[in-house]
Parts: structure tokens; sequence; C-alpha cells
């Protein structure tokens, strides 16, 4: 598959560059590692590596030498020996349509499918082709986007080539074992985002087996990766007294004993908890949409359950209003809601803010990813019977119920100092639940 | 379990709730001492007399208008249109007072009422083959009921005598004689719980009344070619289990509704709507619909039978859903 070179983020506030010029020649043989252009950014030039080895082909509509373009602008293409012809200079079978007004009439596409509606050709034998709108079935479209399947380049099964939900899977699989170079065209297949190819043969591995990823599994591996590319997070941690906090517990549970309602669960308080801490500190309770900042006006909080299918997020609206028992109820059917995979899409979406608690595991401390667009994500741990020194003068010991918190924040968008004060409220109304009265 | 037909089962049905509710009678033309032009209250007259049996003039008006009061007062009438054409008549009273009145008293007063015809083309010509599925559909307050098997037959009709609105009972004629399990002992079929009747993982028909029985055997032989097709019985068409149809769509992908009557404005028409609101993208290909030609049904046997899906359209219909 031929690899595209494109302008590289330099840095994470950088949304355009320019190239500053090319320091191999058209048909060049490149290998990955080579220095292969040069871009002008705001403090200085960079020189670029290579990330993929292969003959040079400079785009037909690169930008020129010093012209500001956005990040991520086709500049040229790294191709194998084998794609070389279908590469000819004076174009790509690769360029986008929408692009490629300047392609030379009657420059077929290897399908008809292969072709965008918005064009109009002027030429007359490849009209018919361009004009034609691919027809797509709603289900393969939304399974083709969230596997990253460009399906204008996938070749349908159905009436008159219109693409089916096994065309895309056909694709994906084929995908899967596609080795990084083959050609773009195979199969009526081709993939947008080009593969690195893995600098070292892997060895083959034994075994037992290989299975498609569940479409859960696909979004949870897409949103970590994403998360994990785009975040600059930051892990605090600290141990707080939860001791005042099941003692709440229980004289909840108590209370509530003759009602049959669901027993607040620590999920339920923590909860609770972080919606008042949300609203006293509205930096965390918010999110980067382009290059601002919104903020929230309610604290919708998501809880992390595992599931069958994988991780899911059900969110828990408008916390901050709602009492600790209506937080519960409401709680108890989402969840169970989630686990048997019958949470509604709207059930999932909107969180502000996310608790995972992996206490039932006996686990301490985590470091959790940020479930993007949120600012913050807060990780409880066990909570464990400890002996604390509560007093160095006296040199008094005390047997408290202690519980690691660790909150992870993006820190493109708050500091330190910010996430470590909405952390100690935290801790403060957990050590001292009664300051929930106050409001 | 025992095997009984589908009238069989429902009469007794009808009679237990007869023997449990003393408020519970039938009016219609020949269901007294003759037992019914379909056999659906033979025996009866026997049991109960003149008083809760009651044979009507030709009036349909009359009688549901009258059927309507009784029922404001306390009482659980079963009107027995013989064909359900005949109910036509009745049009009015039934829209405009029966199915109102609960509303129009803010719910103070209730129309316990159960309205059951034979439906469904079946050599019986333009004046006594109407479905009018989508007819009863569309008025607020009126429970739909479609039963196909006898064992609901028996269980959707106690679940009608049981209603506090007026339920459309409404029997396809060439159901009345099918017979299939029945379970012994009281039970109940709930309103809004679609069935599937054979599951399969390629595509969905959801078949309406009759047209279960054609689907299922369009399935049979879509089987031997190595397409698993899933059948789903709605039931009861109001209230619609879409939720059922739903999940079974969110697995096969595809769907097909058969419908014997109309197809525009009708029972497919209301389900590939709401499928499309709801479950658009679980599709892969568009909804498709099987009905009876529209037209009203001829008398002629070579006429009809061009006129109503079979089990060949059907399974026709489902190779080319398949391919789309």
């Amino acid at each position: 598959m031929a690899n595209e070179v494109t302008l590289p983020r330099l840095g994470w506030d950088m949304e355009e560059g320019a190239l500053g010029g090319w320091l191999k020649k058209e048909g060049d043989f490149v290998n990955a590692g080579d220095l292969l252009f040069t871009v002008e950014g705001d403090k200085a030039v960079q020189e670029i590596e290579a990330l993929d080895s292969g003959y040079l082909r400079i785009a037909p509509d690169a930008p020129a030498a010093g012209v500001k373009v956005p990040v991520g602008t086709l500049l040229g293409y790294l191709v194998s020996e084998d794609e070389l012809p279908s590469f000819r200079s004076t174009g790509s079978p690769l360029t986008p349509i929408s692009s490629a007004a300047g392609d030379a009439p009657g420059l077929a596409l290897a399908s008809t499918t292969q072709t965008n509606s918005t064009v109009t050709v002027s030429d007359g034998s490849a009209k018919d082709q361009a004009a034609r709108r691919i027809y797509i079935s709603p289900l393969a479209r939304r399974l083709a986007e969230s596997l990253g399947i460009d399906w204008r380049k996938v070749k349908g099964s159905g009436r008159e080539g219109r693409i089916r939900v096994h065309d895309i899977q056909t694709a994906a699989v084929q995908l899967e074992a596609a080795p990084a170079t083959v050609p773009a065209t195979l199969d009526g297949l081709a993939v947008v985002e080009s593969r690195p190819a893995a600098a070292v043969p892997a060895m083959p591995v034994p075994s037992i087996g290989r299975v498609p990823m569940s479409p859960v599994r696909r979004s949870i591996a897409e949103h970590m990766a994403n998360s994990a590319r785009s975040v600059a997070p930051v892990t605090l941690t600290c141990e707080v007294d939860a001791t005042q906090l099941v003692a709440l517990r229980h004289q909840v549970k108590e209370d509530l004993l003759a009602e049959n309602g669901p027993v607040p669960s620590y999920n339920d308080m923590l909860a609770k908890i972080a919606g008042q801490a949300l609203m006293e500190h509205p930096n965390i309770n918010a999110r980067i949409d382009g290059d601002d900042i919104i903020f929230f006006s309610s604290a919708h909080v998501a809880v992390a359950v595992d599931t069958d299918r994988g991780l899911l997020v059900p969110v828990l609206r408008d916390v901050q209003a709602k009492s600790l028992r209506q937080v519960a109820r409401e709680s108890a059917v989402l969840f169970e809601k989630t686990r048997q995979g019958k949470a509604a899409y709207e059930d999932l979406q909107g969180g502000t803010f996310t608790i995972t608690n992996l206490g039932m595991f006996e686990i301490e401390a985590s470091s959790p990813i940020i479930y993007l667009p949120q600012c913050a994500i807060l990780g409880v741990g066990q909570i464990i019977p400890k002996q604390v020194v509560v007093d160095i003068a006296t040199e008094k010991v005390a047997i408290q119920q202690r519980m690691a918190l660790s909150l992870t924040f993006d820190h493109r968008l708050v500091d330190g100092a910010q996430a470590a004060r909405f952390l100690q409220r935290i801790k403060r109304l957990i050590e001292k639940p009664f300051l929930w009265l106050v409001g | 379990m025992r095997e009984m037909t589908f009238t069989d089962a429902a009469r007794e049905g009808l009679a237990e709730e007869m023997a449990l509710n003393p408020m519970i009678f039938v009016v219609g033309e020949g269901i007294g001492p003759r037992g019914g032009n379909f056999n659906t209250t033979v025996g009866l007259y026997e049991l109960y007399g003149e008083m809760r049996l009651r044979d009507t003039p030709i009036s349909e008006r009359g009688f549901t208008g009258l059927c309507t009061g009784a029922a404001v007062l306390g009482a659980h009438p079963v009107i027995d249109f013989m064909f359900l054409d005949f109910e036509l008549d009745g049009l009015g009273e039934l829209i405009n007072q029966t199915s109102r009145i609960h509303w129009m008293s803010s719910g103070r007063l209730k129309v316990p009422i159960v309205l059951r015809g034979g439906v469904g083309v079946a050599s019986t010509g333009p004046h006594h083959s109407s479905n009018l599925f989508s007819v009863f559909m569309h008025i607020p307050g009126l429970r739909v009921v479609t039963p196909v098997f006898p064992a609901d037959a028996k269980g959707l009709l106690k679940t009608a005598l049981r209603s506090d609105d007026p339920v459309m009972f409404l029997e396809h004629k060439k159901l009345m004689k099918i017979k299939g399990d029945v379970p012994e002992g009281e039970y109940f079929t709930p309103f809004g719980k679609a069935n599937i009747v054979r599951p399969g993982t390629d595509v969905t028909v959801v078949a309406i009344s009759f047209m279960v029985i054609k689907s299922l055997e369009a399935a049979g032989v879509l089987e031997k070619e190595g397409i698993s097709v899933e059948v789903i019985d709605p039931r009861t068409l109001s209230p619609l289990d879409i939720d059922t149809i739903l999940e079974s769509i969110s697995r096969t992908h595809r769907l097909l509704v058969v419908d014997e009557d109309y197809s525009p404005c009708g029972a497919g028409a209301e389900i590939a709507a709401q499928v499309m609101e709801r479950g658009f993208y679980e599709l892969d290909a568009p909804v498709r619909r099987v009905n009876g030609a529209f037209s009203p049904a001829p008398y002629s046997p070579p006429l009809e039978a061009a006129v109503v899906p079979n089990e060949i359209t059907i399974a026709q219909a489902l190779r080319d859903l398949l391919v789309e």
C-alpha cells in the first residue's frame, strides 16, 4: 500500500505550517528514517524523517514551498516499485476526487463505485461514472465509519453496486490481513489511512484464534487510542479516609431497608460528591471545542461499567440537582440496562466527567485514561482498613477505612494546581460527608 | 397440550370468561341457537340462554351504540359481527363514541367491549373480505388484535375480555379451521407482546394474521436454499410491539412486512416508518412490503388467487430483498 506523506503536527497547538522544501527528488528511493523534507514552523525550520520506505511521488497538488497549509495536508506518497506505474507523476489514483480538478481526463478509477457525486467531470466518457451517487446501506455506512474505512472506495456487491454491510466486513478483514505494501487497488479495497511498515519483520507468534473485534471493542479501541494520542494526561493520586463515608452508607442502608429501594453504592455516593465538586470547579466540568473551552452548567457523571460486551460508560445526568436516593434509583436501573446490553445510545452520551472504580477487584490505584471530550476521570481504589498515625505529638494511631483516588486530567485544559484543588475538594467531601448537607 | 381449532379455542376462552363474569353477553346475527355463522358461540346458548346470547336484527349501527352504552354502565359486551365488513355500518358509533368516551369523560367512563368478526380474503368477494387493520390502528383508544394460532386465539380473547378498552378482535377466516396446540388450564396472552414464531438470522419477516402461516411456508422453502428467515407474529397491531421487531432487525438487518391488507397507509407502512425512525442504522437494505393488491377482493377464484400474497410471492420477495 502506498504511504501518504502529510504535513506533520510539530506541536500541540500547531494547526498549519509550510513546506520548507524537499530533501529528496521525485522518484528517489527513500528509506524509513531518511530526512525527507523540511517544515517551517512558527519558531524554526525542522527536518522531517520519512516514516516509511518507498519511491517518492510528490502529489500533483502539493503545496509550494512557503505556502501555509493545514496540518495533515497531503504532500506526496512513498510507493513500492510495483505501484510506480499507477503513480504517474502527473497524478495519482489515490488523490481524493474532490481535489482532483486538475486530473487528466479519463483517468479512470478502478471501479465505478469509486467516484464522488459532488464532482462533475466535463469529459463525456467519465461523466456517467463520476455523476452516479454511491449507494450504501445505513448499517454499512455506520460500520465503515466506526472502522475508519473509506467506503467510497469499497466495491459494493448489492444491486447496482450498492454497498452492503458484508462488503465493509470483507474490506475490514482484507485490511487486517493485508501487509502494508499491498497495492491500494486490491479487490476494490482501499483505505485512506496509510499504515507504516513495520521496521522489523514480525516473528510469527503461535495463536489460538483470530476473531473480528466486536463493534463495542472497536469503539473502545478507537476512543482509547484517540485519547492517548490527543490528550496531555497527568494523574494525581491521594489516599483519603473513607471511614465516615462507609459509616454514612451503613446508616443510609438501614434507613432504606424498610423501603425496599436500592441502597446507594459507593459509586453513587462518589458521583454525588463529584457532582458537587464539579459545580464548585467549573474548569474541570468543561471540554475543548476547537479553540474554545465550553463550561457546562450540569454535572453529567459517567460511570464505567464492566459488561459482557466490554467497557461501557452510562451517564447519570444532572447529579448535582438530585438527591443521593434519586441517583441510586436511577443508577440501579441504568447500570442493569447497561449490563444487559439494553442501554440506548443516549444513555451512553453526554457525560462531563467519568468515575471508574476497580475496588471490587482489590485494585488499590490506577491511572485511568480520559474519556474524550471530557476533561478528567477519577479512578477509585479498594477501601482497605489501615493503621494510620493521626497525631504525631501523642504518637496516636487509629484504624481507618482508606481509599486511594487517582485523578487523570487533561493538562491542555487545566493546570496541575487547579486539578489538585478539585481532587482535594473531593477528598474533603469524602472525609466529611456531612458537608454535602451544606451543598 | 391438546389440539384444537382456532375457533374452538377462542370459544373455550369466551365460555370460561362468561362463566366467571355474568356481565359478559354476546350480540350478533345468528349467534343464538344457531351458534354463529363461524361457530363462534356453538353450545353457549344452551348454557346461558337468550339474555346473554342475543340475536339481533341487521342493524350494526344500532347494536354498536347499544352495546357501547351497556359497556359504559358496567357490562362487558361482545359484538360478533360475523364478517367484520358489517362493522362498517357501525363505524360512526365505533369511532365517535365507543373509542372516545373514555377520553371525553376524563377517564371516568370506561368502555370494555369486544368487537369481533371474520376478516380476510377467503372466496368471499368484495363485501366480505375486508381486513381493515390500519383503519382501526389509526383510531386512538382501540386495541387491535390479530390472533393467528389457536392458543393465542384463546389467550388474546381472554385478555380482551378482561380489558377496560374497546378491542377489535380480528379473526382471519382461513385461520378458523387450522388446528394447533392449546395449553390446559387458564392463561392469558398479553397485548403488545409479539411472538417470534420462527427464529432466523438472515432476514426478518413481520407477518400479519393469516400471512404468518404463508410466511412460515415461504421460510421453509428458503431454508432449503440456505436462507434463514425469522418470522414475527405481532399478535396485536395496537399496541404494536416495535421493540421485538427492532431487536430482530438488529440481528438480521433486513425487514419484509407481509400483510394481506392494502399497502397504502397500511400496517406495513406504519411498521416501516417506526423502524426507520428508531432502527435506521441497523438497516442493511430498504424495508420491503408484500401486500394484497390495491383493489377490492374479486369473487373469481383465479383473480382472487392473483391479488393475495402467497408462499411463492413471499419467498420471491425475500430472495429479492436478500440481494438488495
